[in-house]
């Protein structure tokens, strides 16, 4: 900005703070640390923490914050230049243990064994695309416009390949994912997850399990891809660091390997989602979603109808906690989505128009919702019930399962953009 | 460990939970004579060059100065910073203190607030709540 400014943030932001400030150019910035967290205390409780010491230096707030704007600086503040960080040396020797513990200590894995990423396994995973080793694939980073963006070549890609586990067979799908720039560890402390959905010939040639167990720990293509998806959002953008790339308070056990979804358009009655998005049936396709995270569908209003039951109600229900800000990526076995063409949803999109329209949420309620608002610019009444959701392509549909019950289950994320995967074979 | 193997220490500085993971690892088996060694390839990308940015000049004093108090976004922060207004009225009342919401969501740029505060303010407090 060109004038004197004092962040302050609080004391469990600090390593990310002070880290990612030095990673912007100002390793000495002005930091001023508050106590965690300031969100839900009182206006007493906060004026409290000014009249009090900053956690980090123990010197008194406010005279530090006044400080932070007066006080000269010093030589090294008024550093100008370039550096480059650097990321160690292109190859490690050592055994096969040891490399397994550099690789592990030095945040480049889930914290699982890895496959180590020899010359010759690289070199094999590269045949399975016709790209340059040394094409920049994309740009990566922990939360875009928060963290700087590194770059990462086929190569890179090659090497996290191996490591998860992956197959050349698979790597065109895995260029895919990464030529997207998109992170399956998004930095936020609201521990979101990431999914893939899988289109097109390329679920049968990499023998996918679209059917019984789909988004399990059930078949190599669909565990290694989303293991690796894990992996490059480490490797590719120092990501996956707890306290200063990584901020989910809780974490997701849905990171491990992201939800990887296959859909089986085989047994679906309706169009596959790629061909929704304006690709061809026949092109193979990766569409991404991010969100908070999936929840059972077994529950909820409607399901104990007989002989057929509501599952356009049940869906509409299970919808209750989520937040507006996202949609609902809803996952149906194919015996729900031919259950629900019985009763007259003929297409997803017929689906969704129903689901807006009827999914309904007291503007009372809505108002004090987290991450969920009321419509903006509207006047609306105290009491009135108004759609949850402001559209209806906030509901995506996709048809996974075996059809050993009619089942579904609901994610609370959004719909961010589909990719070929045949123009990386 | 990461200065063995050259990484930066200014991007890995404080790494708790990072930290308290390798509190817990088993250290790596010292290798015998007889064990194979064998190469692997560093699976990191390629960072950005960092520009140095020189801090802007410190003002020596905050009296009779105005002071732009910006919120950007994070559930808490606005509120904190209106504590912030309080103290400054009750502390130090020569300096003129002017609030603003940071436009967009916490990782947007907002260049006509940068613009407004270069122009009418002295100094700038940024508070990032929860």
């Amino acid at each position: 900005m060109g004038i004197p400014t004092a962040p302050l943030v609080t004391i469990a932001f600090k390593d990310l703070a002070k880290s990612n400030a030095a990673k912007r150019g100002m390793p000495l910035e002005r930091i001023c640390f508050t106590p965690h967290p300031v969100w839900g205390k009182s206006e007493a409780q906060m004026y409290e923490y000014l009249e009090g010491k900053d956690p980090v230096s123990g010197k008194p707030l406010m005279k530090e914050v006044v400080d932070a704007l007066t006080s000269p600086l010093t030589a090294d503040e008024s550093k100008s230049g370039t550096t480059t960080p650097s990321v160690g040396p292109p190859t490690y020797v050592d055994t096969a243990d040891n490399l397994q513990q550099y690789f592990l200590d030095n945040g480049m894995t889930d914290y699982l064994p890895i496959i180590i990423p020899t010359q010759e396994k690289v070199d094999a995973m590269l045949k399975g695309t016709s790209h340059s080793p040394d094409e920049v694939l994309g740009k990566m980073s922990p939360a875009k416009g928060a963290f700087p963006e590194w770059s990462y070549t086929v190569k890179h890609a090659a090497i996290n390949a191996v490591m998860a586990g992956a197959t050349p067979d698979y790597f065109p799908t895995l260029l895919a994912i990464a030529s997207t720039g998109i992170s399956a560890l998004f930095s936020s402390t609201n521990s979101l997850v990431s999914a893939a959905v899988i289109n097109g010939p390329v679920r049968d040639k990499l023998n996918m399990n679209y059917g019984i167990g789909a988004m399990g720990p059930f078949n190599q293509a669909n565990s290694s891809i989303g293991r690796a998806w894990t992996i490059m959002s480490r490797n590719f953008c120092d990501g996956g660091v707890c306290g200063q790339t990584y901020m989910g308070s809780q974490g997701n056990v849905v990171n491990f390997s992201n939800l990887i979804i296959p859909e089986n358009e085989k047994d679906s009655p309706w169009t596959p989602f790629h061909v929704q998005r304006g690709f061809k049936k026949e092109e193979s396709v990766v569409s991404f979603f991010m969100g908070f995270g999936i929840s059972q569908g077994q529950g909820g209003k409607g399901l104990g109808m007989k002989p057929v039951p509501h599952f356009h109600e049940a869906i509409s229900w299970n919808t209750t906690p989520f937040a507006n800000m996202y949609g609902a990526l809803v996952l149906v076995d194919p015996l729900v989505a031919n259950g629900l063409g019985d009763l007259g949803y003929k297409t997803k999109e017929d689906l969704a128009d129903w689901l807006q329209k009827n999914t309904l949420v007291n503007i009372n309620d809505i108002k004090t919702m987290l991450f969920s608002g009321p419509p903006r610019g509207q006047q609306i009444p105290d009491g009135t019930m108004i759609p949850r959701f402001a559209r209806a392509d906030m509901f995506n549909f996709v048809v996974v399962g075996g059809q050993t019950n009619p089942y579904h289950q609901i994610a609370n994320m959004r719909y961010q953009l589909s990719v070929s995967i045949d123009k990386w074979t | 460990m990461l200065s063995l193997l050259g990484l930066s220490p200014a991007l890995l500085a404080g790494a708790t939970a990072e930290a308290q993971q390798k509190k817990i690892s088993s250290k790596p088996a010292k290798a015998s004579a007889a064990e194979p060694r064998i190469e692997g390839l560093n699976p990191k990308g390629t960072p950005p060059p960092i520009q140095l940015i020189p801090m802007a000049p410190r003002l020596g004093s905050l009296d009779g100065k105005t002071v732009y108090l910006v919120d950007t976004g994070f559930e808490g922060g606005g509120f904190l910073l209106n504590q912030i207004q309080l103290w400054f009225n009750r502390n130090m009342p020569s300096v003129t203190v002017v609030f603003k919401r940071k436009a967009g969501p916490y990782a947007e740029d907002d260049p006509a607030l940068w613009k407004e505060i270069k122009e009418k303010g002295h100094a700038a407090i940024m508070a990032i709540g929860h």
